[in-house]
Order: structure tokens, then C-alpha cells, then sequence
């Protein structure tokens, strides 16, 4: 990978895919459970996973829960692949340095 | 838009936060409601044996046999929409225990009830601190001391009413232990 993703380059995106990544594939993260992990705001987190989603690496849900609205969040298995690559793109910018140096 | 060492290295430390803490906040999550419904039980079990104990046993199989089913229940609520394996570890962790106890009592058999009412819950602390270094769960850690530090001061400090105090700060600390980890 020559540049890093632009979408996950940014920091809260990146945060936001990270804390999604460490859940069993296929598993959902509240919203409010997400917000309180990253320490983010309501409309901070919320327009960052709109892009996220956007991109097709994050889908949501809402739905009623004991008639409260509740929207959970969860990564797409191209959202995984694109972490995954980012991840590897860092490792490898360490790794070079390292080598270098 | 290139990036420089020190950033790399800087973001893939805030991604190893960011899933340690996420990893941590679900592992809570899941375990609270098994904690809420043990401390239930511990409350139920221990409290009847001190005030009848000659039905000790019989209470206590009900209530296992309801907290087991209880734990599938909840493990097959959580497993509808994630991994189906989590049922299934937590039957064959209890399964485990269970054993463990069963060679436990039988090389060794405890002198009094309150000797068996007093291992159990120890080792139940003990199963909690290490799943919490292990998970890096430093909530499971905590509750696991605590559990396990209450009993042994029940246990030498208050034997007259040991069994009460299992019923109320045991069982207590299971049901606050879990409803402290829905909080993230």
C-alpha cells in the first residue's frame, strides 16, 4: 500500500474501527457503549461512523428497546479487510524503520 | 499523504487501546448478567441454609440446577447474533468446576458445611482475577479479590453468622460486582 487508507486515516475513524474490530466478527457495539469507549461526543462519533458507513465498512441498526430507541454498530467484512490492510501498512512503516535504523 | 515512523507507531498504540478497552467493555457485558443471577443465587442458597439447614442440600441442587439453566439461557440469548460458542463455553467451564469439586470433596472432605461454603466462593474469586489478567479486565480482577478477601474475613472473623454473611455481602457483592460491569 503506497498511501494509507483516507478513511481510516483519521484518528476517531480509526479508534472507532479498532474498538469494532475487537468483538467476535458479526457482533453489534451500542452506540452509547462505543461513545463511552472512545470517550467521543454524540455528534462527533455520530458523523465519523456516517462516513465510516458511507464507505460500507460499518453498518447500523436501530431499533426499540423497552420502547428506547437504541443503534448498534458493527463492522462490514469489508470494513475488516480494510482495517486489517491499514494495520499491516503501519507494521510495515515500524518494521522499515527499524531495519533502517 | 505519507506517514512517519513515530506516527505509525503512535496509531497502532492507539488502536491496541482502543481494542483492549472494547475488548474489556464486552467481556463485561456478557458477564454481568451471569454474576446478577449467582449473586441472586448466593443470596437464596446461603440465607436458607443458615435458617434450615437441614434442607441444605436439597436447596442447594434446585438452585445450581436454576443457575445453570439461568447461564444457558443467557448464553443462548447472547449467541443469536454472535458466536454460538459462547453457550458452550461457559457450560463446559461449569462442567470443569464442577468436576474440580467433585475430586476436591472426595480427596479431601471438608470437616464442617461452612468449610465448603467458604472454598466455593474463594475459588469462584480466584476464576475471576485470573480471567481478569488474562483479559486484562481489570473489573473481573477487583470483584474477584473482593469476593475472595469477604469470604476469608467472614470465614475467621464472623463464623457465628458466616452463612448470613456469604447471603448478604457474598451474594451482594456478585449482584453489585455485576451491575457495575453494564456500566462502561
Amino acid at each position: 500500500m503506497e498511501q494509507p487508507n483516507p478513511t481510516i486515516h483519521q484518528p476517531i475513524r480509526l479508534k472507532i474501527m479498532a474498538a469494532l474490530k475487537a468483538l467476535p466478527p458479526r457482533e453489534w457495539l451500542e452506540f452509547t457503549r462505543l461513545k463511552a469507549i472512545l470517550g467521543a461526543t454524540d455528534g462527533n462519533l455520530g458523523a465519523h461512523l456516517g462516513t465510516l458507513e458511507e464507505s460500507g465498512y460499518v453498518e447500523a441498526q436501530k431499533d426499540f428497546v423497552r420502547k428506547k430507541p437504541r443503534t448498534r454498530v458493527r463492522l462490514t467484512g469489508a470494513g475488516r479487510r480494510a482495517f486489517e490492510e491499514y494495520v499491516a501498512y503501519l507494521r510495515e512503516i515500524v518494521e522499515q524503520a527499524e531495519q533502517s535504523g | 499523504m505519507s506517514m512517519t515512523n513515530s506516527n505509525a507507531a503512535r496509531s497502532l498504540d492507539e488502536i491496541q487501546r482502543a481494542q483492549r478497552r472494547s475488548a474489556a467493555a464486552y467481556s463485561y457485558q456478557k458477564a454481568s448478567p451471569h454474576l446478577i443471577v449467582w449473586g441472586v443465587i448466593w443470596v437464596a442458597g446461603y440465607s436458607t441454609t443458615y435458617f434450615r439447614p437441614q434442607a441444605n442440600a436439597a436447596v442447594w441442587l434446585i438452585l445450581v440446577l436454576l443457575g445453570v439453566t439461568a447461564d444457558f439461557w443467557i448464553g443462548r440469548r447472547a449467541a443469536t447474533e454472535s458466536s454460538h460458542a459462547h453457550g458452550r463455553r461457559f457450560a463446559a467451564s461449569l462442567l470443569a468446576a464442577f468436576l474440580f469439586f467433585v475430586a476436591l470433596f472426595t480427596i479431601m472432605p471438608p470437616p464442617s458445611g461452612a468449610q465448603v461454603g467458604a472454598i466455593i466462593p474463594i475459588f469462584i474469586g480466584l476464576c475471576y482475577a485470573i480471567a481478569g489478567i488474562w483479559k486484562q479486565g481489570l473489573r473481573f480482577v477487583l470483584l474477584g479479590l473482593a469476593v475472595g478477601a469477604l469470604t476469608v474475613a467472614g470465614y475467621f472473623w464472623l463464623a457465628r453468622f458466616f452463612l448470613l454473611w456469604m447471603a448478604a455481602v457474598g451474594g451482594g457483592a456478585l449482584i453489585l460486582g455485576g451491575l457495575w460491569l453494564r456500566r462502561v
